[in-house]
């Protein structure tokens, strides 16, 4: 499978606190990565740094040739709490360059049922928010989405259909990057885990593997 | 280009979804600069005060055998500063305020003053502003010492004369040469006719004879006299029509600057960190916009916002002079180069503001950070540099002094380019450099 993303020693560093060991990771064409571990992990640290939103402390990520487009969708909403849900969407669509910004504010809207109203952000519900804030990670179709607990805020429903909506992109060759506490969530989705632990890789393969391997993790932790 | 134009947009309709804030980020820098310039006007340095020396002052001049730098007894008054000027400039200056009165000297002044039998005029004329009795006081502190110097010559040049009624000879009186007998002699010719054989011009002769002597000894005392009675300058003062204090050149350009400041800054600030309480900085850098396109942008809408409101500010009080037929107009022609102006100085604070957010990385602790170190450096510009030779040089590194001098300049001198010019150099150089500083710390931001 072609790769996507390449993460090369990629580390964060706050001060002496280092919140992401240098890590090593690929992201595939058509695969679904998941990357679980405790709060504090290291886990949005390094989707942040995979997305560009952070500038790592040391080592590099290389993309694909042609770069592949990138959806992010951190952990809480990151969007315009003066601007309606429409008005954010139009906007990020504006800034991306793409063709037909309206229409993909459309799409993503009716995907995600966010309301349509001129209301600001802001004054959303929780969970509408965060549908927002995934709404705006999947705007303009990206090949690869880097999703921080995207069903975390989600209902029952709305979670089975960002499910069904990650299967499809994989299924169309996109790669996917989630992190996730729900053990269901991974084992339903993810082709490989990645498991932090203080800001360190500390397994990685299959969710069948990660099953096998817990005890040993859990009593190492 | 296009991405910031977005980015722009989407800040102006920000602020107008926020009529409340942008009616407080106007209305409190107005209040401040008002009260800022009542206290500048009444604490300041010296008042300013147009000088014009229709005489030609010389820079010295004899009196009584001695020489006076009379040019620099004005120049080097502490009670005032003096500014050398035209009396078109002077009654221009006076009507909008930029000088809060005029001295002038009449053309007879030093032909008075060397003929020493007239005291010679200087005339003030002070505006109808708050000022005018302050300002007489202190021309009256400066002629007063002026007159001090000048005292003893005056007295040592009468005493010549009477010298000369005395003991008699040539000498000069004001300009004119004479030659006089003298007391002495004339009393001595007296009692030499007091011998005389007639007995009625003998009787006539000693009469005389005596009362010159009562004469000499009466001139022998009018020195003292002369001593205590010297005052050769009068100081004539004048009312004139000109701007009251609050419609002044000195508060317009003060009230911008303020009001820019304030506006200017807290903008910055606000705009800054709220985008990374928004936690839109990561979705912007994740190559939509880059960190230095972001602080760009910032500073380009607070530059334009701000000169919308200093534009505003000076139409408000344009209208009010207009309507009030106050002396000296508003310079509409000048509007065009005053708003090129308020961009710079939007621009520089704005620049201030948004390093202050990228150091405080969260809106209150901007906000207040933008308070802490935002009034000091208003105060700085308005620290008489003479009494703090530091505050001068603080001064200079922030915007506020610069943006004074340039709205001053912009909006009232007679030749504005020299003095805008000057400051609208060092803004951009100030914008520049705290530009780059909140690049440099914008990294912080992003955690």
């Amino acid at each position: 499978m072609a790769i996507l993303l390449v993460a090369r020693g990629v580390a964060r560093s706050y001060g002496r606190n280092e919140a992401l060991a240098p890590t090593d990771l690929e992201l595939r064409r058509g695969e679904i990565l998941a990357v679980v571990g405790p709060n504090g992990a290291g886990k949005s640290t390094l989707l942040a740094l995979l997305a560009g939103a952070l500038p790592p402390t040391r080592g590099a990520i290389l993309r694909g040739s042609p770069p592949p487009r990138i959806g992010w969708a951190p952990q809480r909403p990151a969007q315009y709490g003066h601007l309606s849900a429409r008005e954010n969407l139009e906007l990020f669509a504006r800034l991306a360059g793409l063709d037909e910004p309206g229409a993909a504010a459309d799409r993503a809207l009716e995907r995600l049922a966010l309301p349509e109203g001129a209301g600001r952000a802001a004054h959303l519900s929780v969970g509408n928010q965060q549908r927002l804030n995934l709404a705006l990670g999947l705007l303009g179709e990206p090949q690869v989405l880097l999703l921080d607990e995207p069903t975390a805020s989600l209902d029952l429903e709305r979670r089975r259909g960002l499910w069904k909506t990650l299967q499809d992109h994989r299924a169309r060759g996109g790669a996917v990057l989630l992190s996730s506490h729900s053990p269901e969530e991974v084992a339903r989705l993810a082709d490989r885990v990645l498991v932090l632990l203080d800001g360190r890789v500390v397994f990685e393969g299959s969710p069948a593997e990660l099953e096998n391997a817990m005890p040993e993790l859990v009593g190492g932790a | 280009m296009r991405r910031l134009a977005l980015l722009l947009r989407k800040d102006a309709r920000r602020l107008a979804r926020s009529p409340l804030l942008l009616v407080a980020l106007v209305v409190y820098p107005l209040l401040i600069a008002l009260l800022l310039g009542l206290v500048v006007r009444y604490a300041g340095e010296r008042p300013r005060v147009a000088f014009v020396d229709r005489a030609g002052l010389p820079s010295t001049i004899v009196i009584g055998g001695e020489r006076f730098d009379l040019r620099g007894l004005f120049e080097d008054a502490a009670e005032v500063e003096l500014v050398r000027m035209s009396p078109e400039e002077a009654r221009r200056q006076v009507a909008t305020g930029q000088a809060v009165a005029s001295l002038t000297i009449p053309r007879d002044f030093t032909v008075k003053l060397r003929r020493l039998n007239e005291s010679p005029r200087i005339v003030l004329r002070t505006s109808q502003s708050a000022l005018g009795t302050r300002v007489v006081e202190k021309m009256n502190a400066l002629t007063y010492a002026i007159n001090l110097k000048l005292q003893k010559a005056y007295v040592d040049a009468n005493l010549g004369f009477v010298d000369l009624l005395k003991r008699g000879g040539t000498g000069t009186l004001g300009e004119t040469e004479v030659t006089v007998m003298g007391l002495e002699q004339a009393r001595s010719e007296l009692e030499r006719l007091a011998d005389s054989p007639d007995a009625d011009v003998a009787a006539t002769a000693k009469e005389l004879a005596r009362f010159v002597g009562q004469v000499e000894g009466a001139v022998d005392q009018v020195g003292e006299y002369l001593q205590a009675t010297a005052n050769p300058i009068q100081l004539v003062s004048e009312k004139e029509r000109g701007r009251t204090w609050l419609l002044s050149a000195q508060v317009q350009a003060y009230a911008l600057g303020l009001a820019l400041a304030f506006v200017a800054v807290l903008l910055g600030a606000a705009l800054i960190t709220s985008e990374r309480e928004e936690r839109t900085l990561g979705r912007l850098v994740q190559g939509l916009v880059g960190l230095a396109g972001i602080v760009a942008e910032k500073i380009a809408f607070v530059s334009l916002l701000g000169a919308s409101v200093g534009l505003a500010l000076a139409l408000v009080f344009g209208a009010v002079v207009e309507i009030g037929g106050v002396s000296g107009g508003q310079p509409w022609e000048r509007l065009p180069l005053l708003t090129v102006g308020l961009v710079l100085v939007a621009a520089s604070f704005g620049a201030v503001g948004v390093l202050l957010g990228t150091l405080a990385r969260d809106t209150s602790g901007a906000m207040l950070l933008a308070l802490l170190i935002g009034l000091p450096v208003v105060l700085v510009a308005v620290v008489p540099t003479g009494s703090f030779p530091l505050a001068g040089a603080l001064s200079a590194a922030v915007p506020f002094g610069h943006a004074v001098d340039l709205a001053a300049a912009v909006l009232y001198d007679s030749d504005p380019w020299p003095e805008a010019l000057r400051q609208a150099a060092w803004l951009l150089g100030l914008t520049l450099a705290f530009a780059l500083l909140a690049r440099a710390s914008a990294h912080r931001l992003l955690v």
